[in-house]
């Protein structure tokens, strides 16, 4: 008798993501945290000396959070959907696609293993924050709870690229036309207050503005947006960036012919 | 079975019933359909029309049941190229469902049966092609099955090797295993199958016990083949 669901499958995919994170370290680890603290230095610490506060914290402590959400999209986004892309070309998804393992089990293994790998990566930059900074999250349910909303929604978002890619460079189209530029005017460096109008109005269009603004009242207490709008939002599109990687996977998108 | 890609169809009305226990060769020119009715039985690919059995469990309905008791040995090394070879085999297994407690000595006894155990740690991109064929074969075994389909098994490795892996296929088979193999290798089938399908352009053309056939053709298996898949 088999059981219903193949946990095993599941974390045995979950433990070979973090296998493949930890054998290309200096990819998937050290880049972000490196990137993080020369924002810190550079923008938080000598640009960010300049400017007195940004929603009652020091412009530091405003950077950190959206620097962890930064981060924690890029990667659940580019390793989930480099590891499934790579799956496919070199046919190595075969040996869970033979196996007794269900696209849900499969989908989810993908996303639960980027969202640890999120994590992780999410939380070396929190120490570092507590390091250089000083700042702490004030609201551990909410640092966690927006945290694996994002993971989950960006770890779909690339199963879902990582299955429509052709050619690796597909991948990136996604990042460099979409994700880094709306995170980068999504309020990582600056509050919307200090936008100008039009600005203002746009960042309601930008999914990452709801991320960012939800995540770091987590930190300040403070945000942009009614936290439950926010929470709304991002909620609703992680569900359907899930059921959307589910349903290509059921139906054996690109992955069975 | 049929199998259609749009408006080709690769597999036509297939039907064949491979009893367990038998070694069975599947053998056909290039784009005949041998892959696609191994893809079709592993769940790779989808069939058109008809349904597949393993074991009695219906590979679309049943799929959980009746993966369970195939491994596959395919032609292209497609192994995972962030882990250690003996990684590859625990994990296969984990994806069958099986624990890495349960099978790190089952691992440990396929790489040491394939003579692997001194590149346990290594990446399978530091192997030789022999070497990754037998890894191909030790996966394929890691979940113990009870049908091993191959998919070329033999393509590129040298003599001492085909020899040794056929061997191994002859015991596998002795002791209870099923085997369903594709080859070009006419010799090779003649040598190791009990009975044989050809297919042509995804239609069957022969299906009987190989001894029955080079008898009724009172020729070597090469002509046989020739004149069924050219005409």
């Amino acid at each position: 008798m088999i059981a219903r669901i193949n946990h095993v499958a599941m974390l045995t995919l979950i433990r070979r993501e973090m296998v493949r994170s930890i054998k290309i370290i200096n990819q998937v680890i050290w880049p972000p945290i490196i990137t993080t603290l020369l924002y810190v230095f550079v923008f938080g610490m000598a640009l960010g000396s300049r400017i007195k506060q940004v929603q009652g914290v020091s412009y530091s402590e405003f950077l950190i959070p959206g620097l962890i959400m930064l981060q924690v999209i890029d990667s659940s986004y580019g390793e989930c959907s480099s590891s499934v892309f790579q799956g496919r070309f070199m046919n190595s998804i075969q040996e869970m696609l033979i196996a007794p393992m269900s696209a849900g089990e499969i989908v989810f293994g993908y996303v639960l293993g980027s969202l640890v790998r999120a994590l992780v990566i999410a939380n070396i930059i929190m120490v570092l924050g507590v390091i250089f900074v000083h700042t702490l999250p004030r609201d551990w349910v909410l640092y966690f709870g927006v945290m694996t909303l994002v993971a989950v929604l960006f770890s779909a978002l690339g199963v879902i690229f990582g299955l429509l890619a052709e050619k690796f460079d597909h991948i990136a189209v996604l990042t460099t036309f979409a994700i880094t530029p709306l995170v980068f005017v999504g309020g990582v460096f600056t509050s919307a207050q200090l936008l100008p109008p039009f600005l203002r109005n746009f960042e309601l269009f930008n999914p990452m503005f709801y991320t960012i603004d939800a995540f770091r009242y987590s930190y300040t207490g403070q945000s942009y947006l009614p936290l439950w709008f926010s929470l709304t939002v991002i909620g609703a599109l992680a569900a359907a960036s899930l059921a959307t990687a589910l349903r290509m996977a059921a139906v054996g998108y690109k992955l069975r012919t | 079975m049929v199998k259609r890609y749009g408006d080709f169809t690769a597999v036509d009305d297939v039907s064949l019933r491979v009893e367990a226990g038998d070694f069975f060769g599947f053998l056909g020119p290039n784009g005949a359909g041998k892959t696609t009715t191994i893809s079709a039985i592993v769940g790779l690919a989808r069939i058109t029309s008809g349904s597949i059995e393993v074991f009695g469990y219906d590979n679309a309905t049943q799929w959980r049941e009746a993966r369970r008791f195939i491994g596959l040995a395919p032609q292209e090394y497609n192994f995972d190229r962030y882990l250690s070879i003996r990684d590859v085999l625990i994990y296969q297994a984990g994806y069958y469902g099986l624990a890495p407690r349960l099978v790190r000595e089952r691992a440990d006894e396929l790489l040491e049966q394939f003579g692997l155990e001194r590149h346990a740690k290594l990446e399978y991109t530091k192997l030789s092609g022999g070497m990754k064929r037998r890894l191909t074969l030790a996966r394929a075994l890691v979940h113990d099955p009870k049908i091993l389909i191959l998919d070329e098994p033999t393509a590129g490795v040298d003599v001492e090797l085909r020899l040794e892996l056929w061997a191994l296929l002859r015991r596998l088979n002795a002791e209870g295993m099923t085997i369903f193999l594709t080859t070009h290798y006419l010799e090779e089938a003649e040598a190791l199958c009990r009975n044989i399908g050809i297919i042509r352009a995804g239609r069957l053309v022969a299906l009987e016990p190989t001894r029955d056939l080079l008898a009724r053709a009172g020729r070597g298996l090469q002509d046989i083949f020739l004149e069924l898949t050219r005409a």
